[in-house]
């Protein structure tokens, strides 16, 4: 108690000294007011609580989902600016399911905690790993997607193993990717060369900025599968996990919602029609059993 | 605030202030010299020259800084050429201050009365030693408030780096709130250090501004 | 140019996306730059106000303002206020805040600049004639104040449009994120659209940009 107060006081002063000068000082608070009608597509959260219970979402209508946005084939948005990919067939259907309209948010990466944290999405369906940190921090419904770590490089210089890497090479990851944790913890030594984006980074790869690019496997796999001149050197890094829905810490209703949502949509294989529809141009029909998880198991 | 966190995430922002730094100052050098050469070049009318200068001015001025880095550093290795980071950074930054650091020296230069440069070329000195003896002196003194300001203002611009994959003040604080959300942590430390890289730069100005002020009243 | 990836730009709504893209930015920048002038005129008028507590507030906010990168800003206003106030601010509200913000720093320091510029004179002279101070304010100074003002604040917007490309960091999707959109979805059918792309991004900036310093360059030679 007496810390989290102390944590709010400071946190407070600190924003309040920076943004409420405007407020206090200049009379200007009417800013505020105007400022916030001028905002749009907000749906109101529940003021007291950082999330929107299952009925609270229901109600308003509209329900607020993160996904990428440049992440094909998971996460991406068509040349008609359409949102689609494999995380985008499951988000409609969720949709559909509450039946509430889908309000897609655009995250990156480095921001998937906080924008459950805040309250600023419901839930996060951007690819998200399941791991013990993160856990921590929000809660994951059941799984939907098998991942690893992989590294990819030009077929000119493959890299297979993280230990013949010269002392000058420098590995691409993505901020706030599993990758970059676990290179971070596991290979202090390894220079890492961070991006924001998915975009970017694999802009940054294709330019040569880097010996290799780190990510989930499914994404390495897929990018030396759709791109000429790439191999996957090491298919399969640190632990297998698992890709799952995640929603604010301690959003019950929503959790068991989902949970159950993904074990009845296991009857009707509906997971494995979403490989078809989106991943099958990709990856082929080999890899559908060993990614594709059916009813959370 | 947890006090732990801040000490160990203390060596990071270290890390990425000395970053920031040492890109930021090459990045304003380059800028300090492309501005002088660029008002030289306006100041003596230098034909074609004088319409280069120009352009580049209108062009850097009226885009983005991010803009033009994912220009340098993602599109321009689509034609074959290649910056690292680092380089695209200082370039960057250097390119952009230029382009205002070029009209700072010019208003320095047009405040110096004619009737100096006339008594100069009266006493006999070629143009540039006009330039280099009477104009660049008083003009650099007169826009030093003017240089700060850039330098306040192009060090807050290094902020767009974390695109470019440099762990700047910026990036770090996102990277760490990515992975370990400590988000309250993450972001009083980045106050903190910017307080610390540009508070007293800001402060140099305005002490500078004043007294410069009284020298000219004092005239 | 095919090979340069401009190519792709002409595919399905590519463009017209990045148009609307655009027209993010510039919506953020104009609201803010209205929200900035009024404010402003309040702030740089209380500038001029002899309180001590008054200006040693003013002057905190206008240091804040000087040093801290807007990017630090939108990320404490959109992340921040959230986890500490629990207000949950959109993305597009937070920049307007946050340029807004600095709009307002910035239009007040140059109102107090043009209120101190106009002669002593003049003050004296409306107060002879019996206009009590707000009348002064009202019909003397801020008049000729906002004709003053007009192309700073002209200047105030391109540098506005130019930082909205900061906003693609706090999940607004604006021109630069939309360029990186279309480079994703096409980078097996030409991968070298980031070429093309960027460089129209580039161009796009210069032309919305480039049109408003000018008319701010010439209006302020004119009124000068």
């Amino acid at each position: 108690m007496k810390k989290n107060f102390v944590k709010r006081l400071t946190g407070g002063l600190l924003v309040a000294g920076l943004v409420g000068a405007a407020l206090t000082g200049c009379g200007s608070s009417a800013s505020t007011n105007e400022v916030a009608a001028t905002g749009e597509d907000t749906v109101e959260a529940d003021s007291n609580a950082g999330f929107r219970t299952l009925d609270e979402i229901k109600e308003s209508g509209t329900i607020n989902i993160g996904v990428f946005s440049d992440k094909s084939p998971f996460g991406f948005v068509d040349e008609n600016g359409e949102y689609a990919g494999y995380d985008v067939y499951f988000a409609e259907r969720i949709g559909k399911d509450l039946g509430v309209e889908i309000n897609y948010v655009s995250t990156e990466a480095a921001n998937r905690i906080e924008y459950l944290q805040t309250g600023k999405v419901d839930i996060i369906l951007a690819n998200f790993t399941v791991t013990e940190e993160r856990a921590q921090e929000v809660d994951f419904a059941l799984p939907y997607m098998n991942v690893a770590l992989g590294v990819v490089s030009p077929d000119s210089a493959v890299v297979e193993s993280l230990d013949d890497l010269g002392a000058d090479d420098q590995i691409i990851v993505i901020s706030g990717t599993t990758a970059e944790t676990y290179l971070t913890k596991n290979y202090p030594d390894i220079k890492l060369q961070k991006y924001d984006a998915y975009a970017e980074a694999k802009t940054a790869f294709e330019n040569g900025n880097g010996v290799a690019w780190a990510n989930d496997n499914t994404e390495v796999i897929a990018f030396s599968l759709e791109n000429e001149g790439y191999t996957v050197g090491i298919p399969s890094l640190g632990d297998q996990d698992t890709i799952a829905p995640a929603v604010t810490k301690g959003n019950e209703t929503l959790l068991n919602w989902l949970n159950e949502e993904i074990e009845s949509l296991g009857s009707e294989n509906f997971f494995h029609a979403d490989y078809e529809a989106t991943l099958l141009d990709t990856y082929g029909a080999d890899y559908e059993d060993t990614l594709v998880l059916e009813g959370g198991k | 605030m947890d006090k732990d966190i801040l000490i160990e995430y203390l060596p990071l922002y270290k890390d990425a202030l000395i970053l920031t730094l040492k890109i930021g100052w090459q990045g304003i050098i380059l800028a300090f010299v492309i501005g002088l050469i660029g008002s030289a070049i306006l100041h003596f009318k230098v034909k074609v020259l004088k319409t280069i200068v120009g352009v580049y001015i209108e062009i850097f001025r009226n885009t983005p800084l991010l803009v033009q880095l994912f220009f340098i550093y993602f599109a321009l290795p689509k034609v074959g050429i290649q910056v690292t980071a680092e380089a695209c950074g200082v370039l960057g930054l250097g390119l952009l201050g230029g382009a205002y650091m070029i009209e700072t020296f010019r208003s320095g230069v047009e405040a110096i009365p004619v009737i100096q440069t006339e008594s100069a070329a009266s006493l006999g000195m070629s143009k540039l030693q006009i330039l280099w003896h009477v104009i660049l002196p008083q003009a650099i003194t007169i826009s030093i408030p003017g240089l700060l300001a850039n330098v306040i203002f192009l060090l807050k611009e290094t902020s767009v780096f974390s695109t470019i994959s440099l762990m700047d003040l910026m990036f770090t604080a996102k990277d760490l709130i990515g992975m370990y959300a400590k988000t309250i942590e993450c972001l009083f430390l980045l106050v903190v250090f910017y307080l610390i890289m540009l508070l007293p730069i800001s402060i140099i100005g305005a002490v500078v501004e004043r007294r410069m002020r009284y020298g000219q009243f004092g005239d | 140019m095919a090979s340069l990836g401009i190519d792709v730009l002409f595919k399905g709504t590519n463009f017209l996306r990045l148009l609307q893209g655009l027209w993010v930015s510039i919506e953020i920048s104009l609201i803010s730059v209205v929200l900035s002038i009024l404010l402003g005129l309040l702030v740089g008028v209380l500038m001029t106000v002899n309180n001590k507590v008054l200006h040693a507030i003013l002057k905190v906010y206008l240091e804040t303002v000087r040093i801290m990168p807007q990017m630090v800003l939108l990320f404490i206003v959109y992340f921040g206020t959230t986890r500490v106030f629990g207000w949950d601010m959109s993305a597009e509200t937070s920049a307007i805040f946050v340029f807004t913000f600095w709009g307002t720093a910035e239009m007040g320091d140059l109102v107090r600049g043009s209120i101190k510029s106009i002669p002593a004179i003049q003050f004296e002279s409306a107060w002879a004639l019996g206009m009590d101070k707000v009348q002064t304010y009202f019909y003397i100074i801020l008049p000729q104040t906002v004709r003053r003002l007009i192309p700073l604040s002209i200047n105030l917007i391109t540098r506005m449009i130019k930082t909205t490309s900061l906003v693609m960091m706090i999940g607004i999707v604006e021109v630069l994120k939309v360029a990186q959109q279309i480079i994703e979805a096409n980078r097996k059918t030409s991968p070298n659209a980031a070429f093309g792309v960027f460089l129209v991004v580039f161009l796009l900036y210069f032309i919305v940009c480039w049109p408003i310093s000018r008319l701010a360059t010439y209006l302020e030679k004119r009124w000068a």
